[in-house]
């Protein structure tokens, strides 16, 4: 394990939170697009009728379509022109976080409809949950040679001699994942734990948003 | 443009080059036999003034009347053939000035490229090309290529030097950075290399400084600048090469006969000579080639005037030529009915020769297994650490839910890469071993997150039921039945996360596609077909999760 702590360990961390900044940067652009065009989809659910049935259809395509052979389609198979590597990911993540924003907004309008307000606003912590998935899928750029964590991370592994070392160098990626996403997590819970008590409150007529 | 010589001072020019030709032969006392005897009896009777204005006259009649050799060459490829300001340098450009100041005539350069370079030998706007060309199978029937060849590469690899890769065993299950249409492509697949495919070379060296890439595979010859640059070749070294390829100058196939004659014959006098040899030295270039064939061209039985068509002399063209599948035409004609029909350049190699075709069944067949082993392995994890995370015993649940945290935190690709590594510790690595580590990979990914909410039920359950008898089992069915949807999302996203699989080598069919569009065209129609393909797999899981989805309720509302 005395590589884990070599002046080449030492040069590596810059360079795998330098390359976490763009999972982050990657999820956001994802998450932003896929808030517009899941609003729009969500809004055609909503309308019912054709546009209703195409609008599902459409969103069902995106849930089944994997991430990872959606970002080789894009990378081989469309005119990406200048795009970035760190784009083509981003774009490629946009039909999963469209169709969970589609199915969380769905979902929101109904309770809200149904007279609970305080459950649509659910929707915002499923939004920071999906913010956290898109994180993690990112990870899928190392494929294409995207230089966010994941890829400084193997890159540095393959230079490793022995797999004590490499499974050291990957138990330090975990930790670095895992600090802001289980984070985000926690403050999710306190959100929801939060709405429901709120909820509560408010089936019992004391409280509310808004009052 | 150059202006155009009187004949008189070109006859008179040709003369004295053929009249050296020959006294260099009379020397050697072989007269009628060497290829500087043949080269000067070709020039003198090629050049005829009076041939000039016929019509169909050969292309070296042309060029001697005209006084001017056109000469295909690139235009930037370090060390080969570079312009700057007008000016051409490069090994290639310095061959294009011997081979004409040996016809007597001035050489007249015309940039080509990779695509362009045939099409302009073909209509006649250049005499011949001297362009990093590749001397392959495919290619002889389109051009005639000068023999004996003037250069020789191979695909190397290239990695940092303290990286430890000296053959083939070392690559296998590593990613390899190379360039789409490469032809070397085919054989790093066969020996297990995983690819990351660039549109263009120029971007190898700088995904190899920004450690990208472990390893890049091209060209020597393309290298070969970097290598020039103390920077790189302090970082960087070859590690081994492989797919040696001839280089040759091009002509046209028609109409050109004395040409390439005599260009075959000056090859073998600057290989004899050592021109070529000197030429490559002056332009920083690898010369191991150059040096054997020196020595070969030397050799009595290579220095004559048939030396260009002796088998045991000259080298074979790369073999590029793949065996078609018994329905190959039935699927070009497919393809240009349905461009004749909408326009589209539908392309489909997997269906057009043998090796693509194994490659493709191989990887359906593969990613249909994956897909199952997925979700079976992920129900296996899910009920496992599901019993386990919702058991009553402390020391049972506490690791169980740390492990679930920990590969909850764990991007699926790195979980998939730590998986590979351990299996790779304890067996050598194969296609099984990939798929294996896949499976469990996927599995262990989504089996946490279904076992946990599977953990959850039986704590909802319990405290629903307190005070109430309940069997273990019982209660473990009714958590089953309660996270139902949990469990149905989990597996459909362990068989919609499968093609990743192909980011540790194994042999699915993201993997078999991208393989087969590394050697051949139709990259877009390609990776259409594997969108849909996944896509309708996973739609398809999605229908039977559901249909196990109601089932598992129905055996909620029973219980």
């Amino acid at each position: 394990m005395s590589e884990l702590l070599s002046p080449p360990m030492l040069r590596f961390l810059p360079r795998f939170l330098e390359g976490m900044t763009v999972n982050f940067e990657i999820a956001m652009i994802a998450l932003c697009l896929g808030l517009i065009l899941g609003v729009l989809l969500a809004a055609g659910r909503l309308a019912g009728g054709i546009l209703g049935g195409a609008t599902a259809g459409a969103t069902g395509l995106m849930r089944a379509a994997p991430t990872f052979v959606v970002m080789f389609f894009v990378l081989n198979a469309l005119p990406h022109g200048d795009l970035s590597g760190m784009m083509i990911v981003a774009l490629s993540l946009v039909p999963y976080s469209a169709a969970y924003i589609s199915d969380s907004g769905v979902d929101a309008m109904r309770q809200y409809r149904l007279g609970s307000p305080l459950a649509s606003f659910l929707f915002f912590p499923n939004v920071a949950r999906a913010f956290f998935v898109l994180v993690m899928s990112s990870g899928a750029g190392a494929a294409i040679g995207v230089r966010e964590g994941i890829t400084a991370l193997l890159t540095h592994a393959e230079h490793l001699p022995s797999l004590g070392d490499k499974l050291g160098c990957f138990a330090i990626g975990v930790a670095c994942f895992a600090i802001p996403l289980q984070a985000g997590f926690a403050v999710i819970g306190l959100i929801q734990r939060r709405l429901g008590r709120m909820a509560v409150g408010y089936s019992f007529g004391t409280a509310a948003p808004g009052d | 443009m150059p202006t155009r010589r009187c004949p008189l001072a070109v006859l008179l020019r040709t003369a004295i080059v053929a009249a050296g030709l020959l006294a260099a032969t009379a020397m050697q006392g072989r007269a009628d036999e060497s290829p500087d005897a043949a080269l000067a009896g070709l020039l003198t009777q090629a050049h005829d003034a009076a041939k000039c204005g016929q019509p169909g006259i050969d292309r070296l009649v042309r060029v001697l009347c005209s006084g001017h050799l056109r000469v295909g060459v690139r235009d930037y490829y370090p060390l080969f053939g570079i312009e700057s300001h007008g000016e051409h340098k490069g090994y290639e450009v310095d061959v294009a000035r011997a081979i004409a100041a040996k016809l007597g005539v001035e050489p007249e350069f015309l940039k080509v490229n990779a695509g362009s370079r045939i099409p302009l030998v073909d209509s006649g706007e250049i005499d011949v090309a001297i362009a990093t060309m590749g001397h392959n199978t495919q290619r002889d029937g389109q051009v005639r290529f000068i023999r004996p060849h003037y250069y020789q590469s191979e695909t190397v690899l290239v990695g940092a030097r303290d990286l430890k890769v000296g053959g083939w065993n070392d690559v296998r299950g590593r990613t390899v950075c190379a360039t789409v249409g490469n032809g070397s492509n085919i054989e790093l697949v066969a020996h297990g290399a995983r690819l990351m495919l660039f549109a263009e070379a120029v971007m190898l060296p700088d995904r190899l400084k920004d450690l990208s890439c472990t390893l890049a595979a091209q060209d020597d010859s393309f290298f070969a600048y970097y290598f020039t640059e103390p920077d790189f070749a302090a970082q960087f070294a070859p590690k081994f090469g492989f797919s040696q390829v001839p280089w040759g100058m091009g002509v046209a196939r028609h109409g050109s006969a004395q040409l390439a004659r005599a260009l075959d014959l000056i090859s073998q006098i600057f290989h004899r000579d050592g021109v070529f040899l000197e030429a490559a030295r002056a332009n920083h270039i690898g010369t191991a080639f150059l040096q054997r064939q020196h020595a070969v061209w030397q050799r009595p039985a290579c220095n004559d005037a048939a030396g260009s068509t002796n088998p045991s002399c000259i080298l074979p063209p790369f073999d590029a030529t793949t065996q078609s599948t018994p329905i190959a035409g039935e699927v070009l004609g497919f393809e240009r009915w349905v461009q004749s029909l909408t326009g589209i350049d539908l392309q489909m190699p997997m269906l057009k020769t043998v090796p693509a075709w194994s490659m493709f069944v191989t990887g359906v067949a593969n990613t249909l297994v994956l897909i199952v082993g997925a979700i079976a392995a992920t129900l296996v994890f899910a009920l496992t650490l599901g019993a386990a995370a919702g058991s009553r015993f402390r020391l049972l649940r506490w690791p169980v839910r740390a492990v679930t945290i920990t590969l909850q935190s764990t991007p699926i690709v790195l979980t998939l890469v730590i998986v590979s590594a351990v299996m790779d510790a304890v067996m050598p690595y194969s296609s099984a071993v990939a798929l294996t580590a896949a499976i469990l990979a996927l599995g262990l990914a989504n089996g946490c997150n279904a076992g946990q909410a599977i953990a959850e039920a039986m704590v909802t359950l319990r405290a629903e039921r307190e005070g109430l008898p309940s069997h273990a089992l019982d209660l473990f069915v009714r958590a089953l039945s309660r996270s139902s949807t949990q469990i149905v999302a989990f597996l459909i996203n362990a068989a919609k996360g499968s093609p990743i699989a192909s980011f540790i080598g194994a042999p699915e069919i993201l993997s078999a596609m991208t393989d087969i569009s590394s050697f051949s065209s139709g990259r877009a129609t390609t990776y259409t077909f594997l969108l849909v393909f996944y896509t309708a797999i996973v739609i398809v899981v999605i229908a039977l999760c559901r249909r196990m989805e109601r089932l598992l309720e129905r055996s909620y509302a029973h219980a």
